[in-house]
This record gives C-alpha cells, structure tokens and sequence, in this order.
C-alpha cells in the first residue's frame, strides 16, 4: 500500500491523484482536525503503538507499518514540512520503539516493525536556496530516524506546478 | 538588554526545556539582563506575546527536538510571529537551544536551520543555536547545579551564548551533550521507560507490541 501525507486541498489533490493507480491511503486535513503532540510519550508506555489523543489521526504509527510507499506532499515552510504534515509525523512516532540503537554511530530509536518503506517527499512554495539545502537534509534525516529509504525530493514552485506529477 | 526566553515546549510543566531555562534566567541576570519568560506551547499565538516580543532586545528559544525538526504546533507560532513581527520587529538576535533526546547534539541541526531560515523571512538576525543532546536527563537532575556533573558541558555552552548575546555577537552552531558515557545515558533512558510502563499497568514486554 502507498501512504500520502499531504497538505493541498481537495480541488488541487485531485488534480495531481485523478489517474493515480492503486492501493492507497490519503492522509489530509480533509480527515478532520488534528491535534497536536503533548510531547507525553504515552504512545510509548501507556497505549503503546497508538497514540493517546483519539482523533483521526490516532494509529498513524500502524497505519506506517502497512506501507511500502510513503509519499509526502508539504508547502515548505523555512525548509520543513508545512504545521499539518509536520504534526502527521509528530503523531507518528509509535511508528518507532522508545528504545535505542547505536546504528552509523549515532543513537537511533528502534524499529517496532520489521517492514520499511520508501519515502518520496515533494515540496512546493517559493523557495530559498537556503531553505532547499535544510530540506533535502531534514528529509534525509528523517528518513534516516523512521528507518526509511529516501528516494527522492523535488521541489515546485506552487500547488499547480503539482499538475500532470505523476503520484 | 532585555531577553525574550520562549519556552517551545508543548509540556506546560516538566519539561527539559523548562529545566533549560531554568539554568540560562541566573546566568543571564549575573550579566545585568532583564528577561521576560514566554510560552509557545499550543499553534496561536497571542496578540501579548506579540507585543513582549517587540519589547525585547533579543530573543532565546528552547525547544524539544520532534522528528528531526520543529514541533509542529512551533511552526505555525513561528508562521504567526513572521507576519506580525515583520511590522513590529526591529532586527532583534535570535539565538536558540534545541534539546534531545539522543545522545548526540548534532541530531539538531537541521531545526537550528528551520530557525536560521525562519529568521531570514522575518527580518530578525539569527546569532547561534546549540544542539544539546541527552535532553531528556534534564528533568531526572534538576537538583544538580549547573556546571556540576552531566550539567558541565551544558554550562559552556550556555555561558557562551550568554556572552555572545551581551555582544549582539552571531557565530557557528554548537553542540554538546550531557556528561555521561552514552552506554550509561541509554541504560539509564531505557530503565526509564520500562518505569513507566509498569508505572501505567504494563508488561515490559507489551512496549514492544506492533498493533
């Protein structure tokens, strides 16, 4: 299944998603509000693999694990995800175990599920250079903590740009 | 000068942030300054925040790491602040403190950017952040003095934005981590969550679960 986060609207998401094919999953603001992560670690030690706040965006962790393809379409804000798609992965953090691994050298979190995904992010917005550069490194590293396999970043001007990308 | 200190933590209390700042407010008035606490804990921002932040002369941030980045609920206050403080900002410094979880400070370079880049769209002048990692043991050792123990690297790094700040001096980011070995600081984490787990009517075994 392929998992897409995204920020657009409905009319702009159906612009680019009309001829996509297949198995899957939309993760938008068009799901209802979402709250923000209280930082209380409870979808480690209380409810583990879900988190606590019973909104719709509740079991992302496991809605994750059942993903070969993570697809991630965010206005860049200062060279990081827009606040919506940014809260989807703070949200998301059950994805991954509280414990640690020392992996290249540096901690990491363990992986709770043995399956990863590859993750393909596309931002869109006016763009420094400055801010490309913190993109492309933050998606990496993101990648990097969440035991993915980047595969690609690109970068478009404005939500229309999006048109004829082929998701 | 007078210092804005803005807690970006959501946690309104004990958080690591908050112990943070907790050590920067007396290094900060041993060098004469005035400081006004603020907390960017939820997605708005209110119109007195607006106006505390017009009032002083730089601004320090400390935050908790999410996910490589910034709380998600920071990014829109910090989207919030842009327009409003690109009328009433007047060039202040910016300076920053991002803690962690992990071991390692450098985890947090990439929000020291999300700053830097936020402070080039605002008008503000971005001075230096610190990366510091092993955040969390900061809410286990808030009896223990600044400068002692696993707070010495902490201390330095503090005392030197301090500096800086007094001099409206910008420099490189820096990074540090609390002083203990890794090994003992990842013991100690993991022995932390199993705590908790049993603490909440959990099997340590249960964390592990996928849903």
């Amino acid at each position: 299944m392929r998992l897409i986060i995204h920020d657009l609207d409905q009319a702009d998401f159906h612009r680019i998603s009309a001829h996509s094919p297949g198995d899957q999953r939309v993760v938008s603001p068009g799901n209802g509000s979402i709250a923000h992560c209280l930082g209380c670690f409870g979808c480690w030690v209380k409810t583990p693999g879900a988190c606590v706040i019973r909104d719709q965006y509740g079991d992302l962790g496991e809605l994750l694990a059942q993903c070969k393809e993570v697809t991630i379409i965010s206005r860049c804000c200062y060279g990081g995800f827009s606040p919506f798609v940014k809260n989807v992965l703070d949200r998301s953090i059950s994805y991954v175990l509280p414990f640690f691994v020392i992996k290249d050298g540096v901690m990491r979190h363990k992986r709770r599920y043995a399956k990863s995904a590859r993750l393909r992010v596309w931002f869109y917005g006016e763009i420094s250079e400055q801010e490309m550069a913190t993109a492309l490194g933050l998606a990496q590293a993101s990648a990097v903590n969440l035991w993915w396999d980047l595969v690609g970043v690109s970068f478009f001007r404005d939500a229309a740009e999006l048109e004829g990308q082929m998701l | 000068m007078k210092i804005a200190l803005i807690n970006g933590s959501p946690k309104p209390h004990r958080s690591a942030s908050g112990c943070v700042l907790n050590y920067l407010t007396p290094l900060l008035e041993q060098e004469g300054h005035s400081y006004v606490n603020l907390s960017l804990s939820r997605p708005h921002v209110d119109p007195q925040t607006v106006h505390e932040l017009s009032q002083c002369d730089a601004f320090i941030f400390v935050l908790p790491l999410y996910v490589d980045g910034l709380p998600s609920h920071l990014v829109s206050c910090l989207m919030q602040l842009e327009a409003s403080l690109a009328v009433s900002g007047r060039g202040q410094v910016v300076y920053a403190v991002v803690q962690c979880g992990f071991y390692e400070g450098h985890h947090a370079r990439w929000a020291l950017k999300l700053l830097e880049n936020w402070c080039s769209r605002t008008g503000l002048c971005w001075g230096y952040g610190l990366g510091f990692g092993g955040g969390a043991m900061l809410t286990a050792i808030t009896k223990v003095p600044l400068g002692s123990g696993p707070t010495r690297s902490l201390a330095r790094a503090l005392k030197q934005i301090v500096a800086s700040l007094g001099r409206g001096e910008g420099g490189e980011n820096i990074f540090a981590t609390v002083d203990i070995p890794r090994l003992i600081y990842k013991q100690a984490a993991e022995m932390g969550w199993r705590l908790s787990a049993r603490s909440n009517g959990l099997k340590v075994r249960q964390l592990y679960l996928g849903r």
